[in-house]
């Protein structure tokens, strides 16, 4: 019944696989640079990635907190603009029919390139427009799923809150919204690594040179190839932060709900 | 007054397409105050279409339905009923107690008053300990007791019930009628119970009405002869068998009438 509060024993076991794993395939890439003679272009050494992240870590941090501060933003207005939304569509079943179908669309093409149209609206300095960009991939991704939670809700509940006379504005409360809260979890639990991986893309399509996308590709095409590598370590960890902290909340809520 | 009153009542859906069914034609129903009736037939007989009729979740083509003495709308904003389902249908988010208390949240009680009336309903249906679980943490039958619980905490005079027993073992399910009998005897409860089983249904009753399909109507109305106090030992005795039978004719008429109904006990 209780997920979080195992033993560290059965936590260890869980982890330790995933942690050997790790170290093992890290030995190995290290081995085969080294016995290979991989020249950095090609691949370079995880020893020397880490060299290269310890030295450089005061400007991989900036670089991080420009690009997470966009993908935080963006997750924050999409997340809110996605939630209002659900409501009003969930309210009107015909602008669901509108919606819904092209939030699905456009989940399946890559709009982030819609970023190069938002440069052109914006000074060539402005974050604002990564930072719309990001808002736009969180909202819908956002809306269908909490609009789904408003609407999946069991007859059984609908037709005894009818035998209650209840109003509308009642059944929202008491059962439309509970019902969504973990569908809400569940898309801050996609949304937040979509967000990261929006704001790094969105560095490629110009802009400010300040954000770990676009320090990956200058260093790379500088040929600084292992200090590209830090950044994408750096990238890696911005994004494991978000996700982390999107399952978190989640089990947050669920311990909420003793479930 | 009766608790219910059907007078001529007819229920088409797609009323005027190609497609129209007719759920109920010319249907009359009185149940009297304190009465337990049982609605029986094969699944498409408006059985539970008549149970929502009378819950004003429907409303008829033609006809009129009157709860109390009043409208079956009138009825339904007054909170004159409460119903249980098949499913428990308990809210997963709210604990036991506070399961029960929604119908009286949503009355505007204040909050001492409905914790007080939720604790007697948790003694009503035997189950005081576990109000500050949550029902998934309940089998079955508790989950049901529950929603009776739930059902009953603005103490209506009526109680509409659709199959509540029948996702529930042979076992619960005879130790929950015996439940069900109790807590009706101990509130006075008037009872309107659809259910797909002819035992059940003579267990629980003063009168099962039986109906068949295409239209869905009332065929037979089988009065139930076992008095007011039933225990175990009444499923063994003569009358209780004798009224099985004269609903399991009523059934068998219409079986001869519809070749190739099945029976459709589940």
């Amino acid at each position: 019944m209780n997920k979080f509060g195992g033993s560290l024993g059965t936590w260890l076991g869980k982890v330790l696989p995933a942690v050997v794993f790790g170290a093992l395939f890290l030995g190995f890439w290290e081995w085969a640079v080294k016995f290979f003679e991989l020249k950095p272009y090609f691949l370079t050494a995880p020893s020397a990635i880490w060299e290269q992240f310890v030295k450089n870590f005061p400007l991989i941090r900036g670089a991080a907190t420009v690009s997470g501060t966009n993908a935080l933003v963006g997750l924050v207005a999409g997340t809110v603009l996605g939630v209002a939304m659900s409501f009003v569509l969930s309210r009107f079943k015909f602008l669901n029919q509108i919606i819904t179908p092209l939030a699905v669309a456009l989940n399946a093409v890559p709009i982030f390139v819609l970023v190069a149209v938002l440069n052109n609206m914006y000074s060539i300095t402005s974050e604002v427009p990564r930072r719309i960009m990001v808002a736009l991939v969180v909202y819908f991704i956002v809306l269908v799923n909490v609009a789904r939670g408003l609407t999946q809700v069991s007859s059984t509940h609908v037709e005894l809150m009818r035998s209650y006379a209840a109003s509308d504005v009642a059944i929202l409360r008491k059962v439309r919204i509970p019902n969504a809260i973990p569908f809400l979890f569940v898309s801050l639990k996609i949304a937040a690594p979509a967000a990261v991986i929006t704001a790094f893309v969105s560095e490629y399509f110009g802009g400010s040179q300040n954000g770990l996308g676009s320090r990956i590709s200058s260093n790379i095409a500088n040929s600084k190839n292992a200090a590209g590598w830090a950044y994408v370590l750096g990238a890696c960890l911005l994004g494991l932060l978000f996700y982390s902290f999107s399952v978190v909340m989640e089990g947050l809520n669920r311990k909420g709900r003793a479930r | 007054m009766s608790a219910v009153n059907i007078r001529n009542v007819s229920k088409a859906f797609n009323e005027g397409k190609p497609n129209q069914v007719d759920a109920l034609r010319d249907v009359n129903l009185e149940v009297q105050q304190g009465e337990f009736v049982s609605l029986i037939g094969p699944s498409g007989c408006g059985k539970s279409t008549l149970l929502r009729l009378i819950a004003n979740l429907l409303e008829p083509s033609s006809g009129e339905v009157s709860v109390n003495g009043k409208s079956a709308v009138q009825a339904r904003l007054d909170q004159d009923y409460g119903m249980a389902f098949q499913q428990a249908g308990l809210f997963d988010w709210r604990t036991v107690r506070k399961n029960i208390e929604l119908p009286l949240e949503l009355k505007g009680w204040e909050k001492p008053d409905r914790r007080a009336r939720a604790d007697e309903m948790l003694q009503l249906v035997q189950l005081p300990e576990f109000g500050d679980h949550y029902p998934w943490q309940l089998s079955g039958g508790m989950q049901q007791r529950i929603a009776i619980a739930r059902a009953l905490a603005a103490h209506p005079p009526l109680l509409l019930m659709d199959e509540p027993f029948g996702a529930l073992d042979e076992m619960t399910r005879e130790y929950m009628q015996g439940e069900l009998l109790r807590i009706c005897a101990a509130t006075g409860t008037t009872v309107v119970f659809v259910t797909h089983s002819i035992p059940e249904a003579v267990y629980l009753s003063n009168r099962v009405v039986v109906m068949s399909p295409r239209p869905g109507r009332i065929t037979k109305v089988v009065d139930v002869a076992l008095g007011a106090d039933r225990t175990e030992d009444t499923r063994n005795r003569t009358p209780f068998f004798e009224a099985i039978t004269a609903v399991r004719e009523g059934l068998r008429g219409m079986h001869a009438a519809h070749v190739g109904m099945g029976n459709d006990d589940r």
